[in-house]
């Protein structure tokens, strides 16, 4: 069972928000497909090069200490995934009270509906 | 040290007059952005004198800290950007939407594509690219008009996908070398390329989010909707397609270098860039609203840009970089005096506005000198960059292939130049006298970059590029001969619309551009598996 790992697991669940993002009409489902490839990517930099018998980077560990930069990294990551979705959701409620719709495709005709003046 | 200040001076300076909201506030923000642009004018005059400058955060040494590095085309880059931002800024202060907040979030977007260009740190770039969508996809619907929520939210979301993309293969790239720097990164490449067969899933990662940000062929679709959005202010409009798509292909250039000794695969990148610049001048000619022409325009010229960095000669490659620079100037001056033009006629119909020579004399000497620019002109800008393009081209085929390209853009904006004649009304513009000047001036650099182009070819990137005065003639006819060539065509048959219906727009959905992105990354993968 060792390619049931971190890695490849991102891996999956990665193009499962791809898939989430190109199947789905619905503009909140985007959005969830995109936090899903984000979840993704940072179960990907937690598990490259880790073991499991390495020790916090706590105070001054002698050996085996696992890697702080991608955990360092990731916390950036995260933050900047709240705040796309929150800043995606605002947009998006702001968009369903000037079209009505959560359909991608709806939303699309209405938009081309209107034409230059 | 210096570069620093490149980034924390317009976050503070916008912080203090966004919160402190004084009365000169536009005032101060347009003489920080003047100390600015000297600020790297003096830095490039000292890259130039004693070599690239390299600072790290935090005093750590180069490979843990995050670097930044302004070497000979980083901090040219630097140095347009700066004052690319005073132009916009002295444009675009005197309108009713321009109030604090717009210019916060104005200035910090000057630091973070500053950012883009100086830093050497793939998560920094990851960071700043991330946190400029998101600027962006506000400005982009600043004015909250419904047509422009939609494009912005799939601007953002686009992209997002796409560095999702780009963070993946930071993962890869963490997880092969242990390490971000890019120097650091290209070295190791460089001592080892046995390693060729790991870095295939990063490339088609990384090329992916570059590729989505310099809207090639398959994943343009964002940009005419970001771009060319009616509500979006001009000088938003000006300052993402004439700079903030060229952190796309500054990225693009970066990603290739890096991966070079490895990977190389121009060819595929040619054909793309061949395609672009193909197809993004079939979409401008069926469009009939001013922005969307020069936003399709943009992709055209991205398109050519690609074709020269990929060409495989050295000539085409400075020829491709000298061209993101004139592209930078020129197209900002169209979208600028596009946007004085729309907001006199106050349409952006194509058909319905006539007569801006008489009306708007001075918006149209910039608008002609820009247009003279992009198409090639002979002693404008573009002819040079386009010269030295076209110097290094390996065989016939992308010579007559660069001759189409050029024909097009200049078939575009023969049928562009429409609207500046016609019915003559008896008003003169009321616009303020600021702003025309502020179209011209870039207007004239569009010249003084053509005649001086030499000087500014070696004052700039160091690079001795000869010109041969017999095959510079020799385009000059063939110009010549493209616009003959082009009015017959303009009048025989776009002005008679046939095989042609204008106001036709290739709208993909989110969905689709997602399987477009989903589809290049495969088609990469596969590409680059194979050679």
């Amino acid at each position: 069972m060792d390619f049931i790992n971190g890695e490849n697991i991102a891996l999956v669940l990665f193009f499962i928000g791809i898939y989430g993002v190109i199947a789905r009409r619905n503009i909140v489902k985007s959005i969830i497909s995109i936090g899903i490839m984000d979840s993704a990517v940072i179960l990907f930099f937690l598990t490259i090069n880790n073991s499991v018998d390495s020790v916090p980077p706590v105070g001054n560990p002698v050996s085996n200490m696992a890697d702080p930069l991608p955990q360092a990294l990731m916390i950036t990551a995260i933050v900047i995934g709240v705040s796309i979705t929150a800043m995606s959701m605002a947009m998006f409620i702001y968009l369903y009270h000037k079209y009505g719709t959560t359909n991608w495709k709806k939303a699309r005709l209405k938009r081309m509906e209107n034409k230059i003046q | 040290m210096i570069l620093y200040f490149f980034i924390a001076v317009p976050v503070f300076s916008a912080t203090l007059i966004y919160l402190v909201s004084f009365r000169y506030a536009k005032i101060t923000a347009i003489l920080i952005q003047t100390a600015l642009f000297a600020a790297s004018v003096h830095t490039f005059l000292k890259v130039r004198s004693t070599g690239e400058i390299v600072a790290t955060l935090g005093g750590w040494e180069s490979v843990a800290g995050i670097t930044l590095k302004a070497d000979s085309i980083s901090v040219v880059f630097l140095m347009l950007t700066t004052f690319l931002f005073l132009a916009y800024l002295i444009f675009g202060l005197i309108e009713d939407y321009a109030d604090n907040l717009f210019i916060f979030l104005f200035i910090v977007l000057q630091s973070l594509i500053a950012t883009i260009f100086l830093s050497n740190d793939l998560f920094n770039i990851y960071l700043v690219v991330e946190v400029s969508t998101m600027l962006v996809a506000v400005l982009i619907m600043f004015k909250k008009d419904s047509r422009s929520i939609y494009d912005g939210l799939i601007y953002l979301l686009t992209n997002i996908v796409a560095m999702g993309f780009f963070l993946f293969g930071i993962g890869y790239m963490y997880k092969i070398f242990g390490v971000l720097n890019i120097s650091t990164i290209t070295q190791m490449i460089e001592n080892n390329p046995d390693i060729a067969g790991s870095l295939y899933m990063p490339f088609a990662l990384l090329i992916t989010g570059a590729g989505l940000k310099c809207a090639i062929m398959p994943l343009f679709s964002w940009l005419p909707k970001a771009h060319g959005t009616p509500s979006a202010p001009s000088i938003v409009s000006a300052v993402l397609s004439g700079l903030y798509v060229k952190g796309g292909i500054y990225l693009f250039i970066r990603i290739r270098d890096m991966f070079l000794p490895a990977i190389n695969v121009d060819g595929y990148f040619l054909v793309i860039g061949i395609v672009t610049a193909v197809g993004g001048i079939i979409l401008a000619l069926l469009q009939k609203d001013i922005k969307l022409i020069l936003a399709y325009s943009t992709i055209s010229q991205l398109g050519l840009i690609m074709m020269g960095l990929t060409m495989g000669s050295y000539y085409s490659y400075w020829g491709a970089i000298l061209h993101i620079f004139n592209h930078a100037v020129f197209k900002s001056a169209l979208f600028m005096s596009a946007g004085l033009i729309v907001k006199e006629f106050k349409t952006r119909n194509i058909y319905k506005i006539k007569g801006v020579l008489y009306r708007m004399p001075i918006v149209s000497i910039a608008a002609f000198m820009a247009m003279l620019g992009i198409t090639g002109a002979p002693l404008f800008n573009g002819s040079i960059s386009k010269y030295f393009l076209q110097g290094g081209t390996p065989g016939d085929i992308m010579q007559i292939v660069l001759v189409v390209v050029n024909f097009g853009t200049i078939l575009l904006f023969i049928d562009y130049s429409r609207m500046f004649f016609g019915k003559i009304s008896e008003k003169k513009t009321t616009m303020s006298i600021i702003r025309q000047l502020t179209v011209l001036v870039m207007g004239i650099i569009c010249f003084l970059g053509g005649i001086q182009g030499f000087v500014i070819n070696r004052l700039f990137f160091d690079i001795g590029l000869e010109i041969d005065y017999m095959s510079y003639t020799t385009k000059m006819l063939v110009y010549i001969a493209s616009i003959v060539i082009g009015f017959i065509v303009h009048n025989f048959v776009i002005k008679k619309s046939l095989f042609i219906t204008r106001g036709y727009s290739l709208e993909l959905s989110f969905n689709n551009v997602c399987l477009t992105i989903f589809l290049f990354f495969m088609a990469t993968l596969i590409v680059v598996g194979f050679t």
